[in-house]
């Protein structure tokens, strides 16, 4: 347990708004440097805000790799906001992040199993029902990409998010769930 | 949680991968558990949340199964 209870909050807090402001985690450094401490303890304090489950470090290292609804490495689920690309953890999390930065959001996925590439949109707190299908990526070349055949689903409530696990498991094994 | 365009998709995927079904929601659904998951995440106050208000957050959005039970 580390005595300053307070500092291990802000530098939860200084992790989140950095996310927040570049879309990156901040390196243990960054944050022993922000704070003024050493970066053995700015260690200590990433690792007992991981048991906290306040954000999750790469497997025997100090990296962050979620601190949901942001991902510190590239995934399927992109969110652009305000000229800034974030990446999600999950689809829950693709919504997580306009929710986190309460401003309006455009989003691309894929649809898993089908492999579709997915676009929606957030515009003043609701989803907008006009999605966006287009051919996987991959399929056509990059240059080709307005060639891509693009269509509409009839209704965004065709869009599903699966949880495979129930909640009292969602934290046995973060990346799976 | 992954995203699928149809009931039909989530159990051809889940038989691929030799997995139970779980829960689904709609993206309208999962919206608004959003904003009620994550509105607060970047407050200096948000030190994580009690059983009870993870309870309170599922229950607003319906979600009343065993699914979603909270063990205290």
């Amino acid at each position: 347990m580390l005595s300053n209870d307070s500092l291990l909050w802000q530098i939860r807090h200084f992790v989140y708004n950095h996310f927040a402001d570049t879309t990156l985690p901040p390196s243990v450094d960054e944050t022993a440097a922000y704070f003024n401490i050493s970066t053995e303890e700015a260690g200590d304090y990433y690792r007992e805000l991981h048991n906290h489950h306040a954000f999750f470090l790469k497997p025997d290292t100090l990296t962050i790799r979620m601190a949901n609804p942001f991902s510190g490495i590239p995934t399927d689920f992109k969110v652009y906001v305000n000229g800034k690309t974030y990446y999600a953890n999950c689809a829950w999390d693709m919504l997580g992040i306009p929710a986190l930065l309460q401003c309006d959001a455009v989003m691309d996925a894929k649809f898993t199993e089908s492999n579709e590439s997915v676009q929606l949109e957030i515009k003043n707190g609701q989803i907008n029902s006009n999605v966006t299908l287009s051919d996987s990526e991959g399929s056509l070349p990059r240059q080709t990409e307005t060639l891509r055949s693009r269509r509409t689903l009839p209704q965004s409530d065709m869009l599903l998010v699966h949880f495979p696990l129930p909640f009292s498991h969602w934290y046995d094994d973060l990346t799976f769930t | 949680m992954l995203l699928f365009r149809s009931e039909e998709w989530i159990d051809k995927w889940c038989q691929r991968n030799n997995l139970e079904r779980g829960e689904v929601l709609t993206i309208h659904q999962v919206w608004e558990l959003s904003k009620l998951w994550y509105q607060d995440r970047l407050s200096l106050d948000y030190h994580g949340r009690s059983t009870e208000k993870v309870a309170e957050i599922f229950k607003k959005i319906g979600l009343k199964s065993k699914f979603w039970y909270i063990q205290k």
